[in-house]
């Protein structure tokens, strides 16, 4: 009777040491922010022999560690990925689209167009005077010189962002290829075990990341082992129990991005790649109204020249030459070939009829405006997504909040926790103790 | 700002990161708008005022070309005022002329010289009718770049520059006529026939010269001419001062425009010291409070009463 005691006193003292050394683990892992508070889940052992059936009364002998649990919510972590892959998506599409402003704004052409404007304002002064012509030609140049920084300025945000959603891709598909390994641990590991949960750790680390890079559904599998799929619970399979697909992403002619999986082409709703692809479309849109602008004004002011005579009373040559904003040049040579007077004015004319019909057709609608319509459309864009932004952070943080509430380590829970076990494991230490005097007293019987 | 109740270590010390930053960069932002003035950093903080802000900006740089060009027409017609003072002294002379050469009494010796002077008189207004603004280009030749009027060799004095005088542009949609054609005020009516002061001065030296009969008679035929001369350089006198006072009243609108511009500009894009420095000061009250409070809380350890 007494070696049973001591037996349960033993397993006692046992099971409040293992105890105390999982609070002091999770109390390790308290800034692991991957890691799910563990707690250890344990038995009574009742004996099934007849060592411990003693005069009719079946007694326990002692408790048992039955498994180690780890706190899980497949319903938060689920919220999580989502608002984190709504979160991501917003983030690089607002940082694309503030790349694209920036890009315009800086490049400084509104500005000079009003300088250009302004240069053919004061030529109207004296329309014979060499300075005021070679001033319009400068500013002329100075447009050109922006027109084509913001062209550049946009195609290097173009270009930054598919280097982002490429190395998005790759890391994505090296996070799918670990999962369909992590999966294969998975289905040999013990479930309930310390190394079984570890795996879940990792398991869950490894979605959320992939869920910030695209948007994705899981299907859990038994042992903890998951299915993913692209989007929604119809998309196709990313990962499939212990095989990944690989995403690619090829660029298009007008440099944006179309994303396969396994050969077939998908459409992504969210995550940080979909917002990349969102924000080079834009970026593309923005170049392409550049580009507009670019070839108007060429047209305006070449077709305002044909229309009129230069001092020498020859009809006026092109201006500008373009394409596309890439392409933009200055093309007239000399300022004293700027065509003010309306043809048939004669040579040395000073009427700035042409000149006037030109100014005008800037100043109306023309490229001036065109330019402030993309800045506003860009800012506004900006300004609506920010909101956007605003608002998935907030849910992003209280589903991060709410995850943590419920996996994350409390360290006055913890501390709580390791008083409780240390009694438990003094009060164990009695039980044994008591075990050895009942021991000696029947021992000492003479 | 109330710090949700939280169970998780890392999720506490998150939630009062996330807040304390959210309170600095607001606190910075507004920093950065007491130092510079400007409300906005970038266009997307406010679109629409910042579209505002650009054709505001635009319209200023317009203004200031417009102002240039209204400086310019006011210098020139300035200009043409004077020149046109002069050419109406030097008629008055010719006229005065005429009369003395109409009276009987004069000998035929003073009528040559008067007839020297006339012709001196005509010189005179060819070329204060070929005089140039401050640019060198002509005053009187409309469009033209050349003299207004230009002798032929026969000696008669014929307008060469275009019908139209040059408009100059002095504000958004307001332009003037920066001055006036040689013919529009030298050009006049007399007799139904139309003549103009060269041919006048022309005429009358060669008839005080006796090259048609009486020269008394001569310079008599020419008084009514000289009045219908006189009467439409006043006139030209009178438009140019009146477009004078146009440029001027332009310039002074355009002034108090440029400052209704300023003001909005301020409004649309500046910053209101005392509003945000008070929001500043509230921001970094909340900011010592939420740091205050979080160091009270992360002390709170059960740890240190174990």
């Amino acid at each position: 009777m007494s070696g049973n005691l001591l037996q349960i006193g033993q397993s006692g003292a046992m099971a409040a040491r293992a105890a105390l050394e999982l609070t002091g683990q999770n109390i390790a892992n308290a800034a692991n922010a991957d890691y799910a508070r563990r707690s250890l889940a344990l038995a009574d052992m009742t004996a099934t022999g007849s060592v411990g059936y003693v005069q009719g009364f079946p007694t326990g002998s002692g408790v048992r560690i039955d498994r180690i649990t780890r706190a899980d919510s497949s319903m938060l972590y689920g919220q999580a990925r989502q608002s984190g892959s709504d979160l991501a998506r917003a983030t690089a599409e607002l940082d694309g689209l503030r790349e694209a402003e920036r890009s315009a704004e800086q490049a400084g052409i509104y500005p000079a167009m009003v300088e250009f404007e302004a240069a053919l304002g004061a030529l109207r002064s004296d329309p014979l005077s060499p300075s005021l012509r070679a001033a319009v030609l400068e500013r002329g140049r100075v447009l050109v010189d922006s027109v084509r920084l913001g062209d550049s300025g946009l195609a290097s945000a173009m270009e930054r962002t598919r280097f982002e959603a490429q190395a998005g891709i790759e890391a994505l598909n090296a996070d799918a290829g670990e999962l369909a390994r992590l999966n294969d641990a998975l289905l040999r590991a013990r479930e309930g075990t310390s190394g079984h949960a570890a795996l879940l750790d990792r398991r869950d680390a490894l979605l959320g990341r992939m869920a910030e890079r695209v948007g994705i559904t899981v299907e859990y599998g038994p042992r903890g082992m998951v299915d993913v799929r692209l989007g929604d619970g119809t998309g196709p399979y990313l990962v499939s129990e212990t095989s990944a697909a690989g995403l690619e992403a090829t660029t298009l002619a007008d440099g944006s991005l179309a994303f396969s999986l396994g050969g077939a082409s998908v459409t992504l709703a969210s995550g940080a790649l979909s917002g990349r692809a969102q924000a080079l479309s834009a970026q593309r849109d923005a170049r392409g109204e550049l580009d507009v602008v670019a070839m108007r004004l060429a047209s305006l002011v070449n077709d305002a020249q044909a229309a009129g005579v230069t001092p020498d009373g020859t009809t006026g040559q092109p201006f500008f030459a373009a394409t596309g904003a890439r392409d933009l040049a200055v093309v007239l040579a000399d300022g004293a070939g700027i065509a003010t007077a309306p043809a048939g004015a004669g040579a040395q004319s000073r009427s700035t009829g042409n000149l006037d019909a030109l100014r005008a057709a800037l100043g109306n609608g023309g490229p001036t405006a065109a330019v402030d319509g993309l800045l506003s459309r860009l800012s506004q864009a900006v300004a609506g997504r920010a909101v956007t932004h605003q608002v998935l952070s907030a849910v992003s943080e209280s589903a991060a909040a709410a995850l943590s509430r419920e996996t994350g380590v409390d360290l006055d829970a913890e501390a709580a926790e390791l008083v409780r076990f240390q009694q438990a494991f003094q009060a164990s230490g009695r039980v044994i103790q008591a075990a050895a005097e009942i021991f000696d007293t029947i021992l000492g019987i003479r | 700002m109330p710090i949700a109740p939280t169970y998780s270590t890392t999720g506490f010390y998150r939630m009062a990161q996330a807040q304390q930053s959210a309170l600095r960069g607001e606190a910075e932002a507004l920093q950065r708008q007491v130092a510079t003035g400007e409300r906005l950093e970038r266009a997307s903080d406010d679109p629409v005022a910042a579209a505002r802000l650009r054709a505001l900006a635009r319209a200023d740089r317009l203004a200031q070309v417009d102002a240039g060009n209204a400086a310019r027409a006011r210098e020139e017609l300035g200009a043409a005022s004077d020149r046109m003072g002069e050419m109406a002294n030097a008629l008055a002379r010719a006229r005065e002329l005429a009369v003395l050469a109409a009276n009987g009494a004069t000998s035929s010796s003073g009528r040559a010289a008067i007839a020297t002077e006339i012709a001196a008189l005509r010189e005179t207004l060819l070329s204060l009718a070929n005089a140039t603004g401050t640019t060198g280009d002509p005053l009187f030749a409309g469009e033209g770049s050349g003299p207004a009027y230009t002798r032929a060799p026969d000696g008669s004095i014929g307008y060469t520059g275009t019908g139209e005088a040059g408009e100059l542009e002095i504000g958004a949609g307001i332009a003037v006529q920066r001055g006036l054609t040689g013919p529009a005020f030298l050009s006049f009516q007399t007799n139904g026939a139309s003549s103009d002061v060269f041919a006048l001065l022309g005429t009358l030296e060669q008839g005080l010269r006796g090259d048609a009969g009486d020269p008394a008679q001569a310079a008599r035929d020419a008084l009514p001419a000289f009045d219908a001369a006189i009467e439409s350089l006043g006139r030209g006198q009178t438009v140019v001062g009146s477009r004078l006072a146009w440029v001027e009243t332009v310039e002074t609108i355009a002034g108090e425009t440029a400052e209704a511009r300023a003001v909005e500009a301020a409004e649309a894009g500046g910053a209101d010291l005392a509003a945000t420095i008070s929001r500043l000061q509230q921001v970094m009250t909340a900011l010592e409070a939420s740091q205050a409070s979080f160091a009270r809380l992360a002390s709170l350890s059960l740890f240190d009463r174990l």
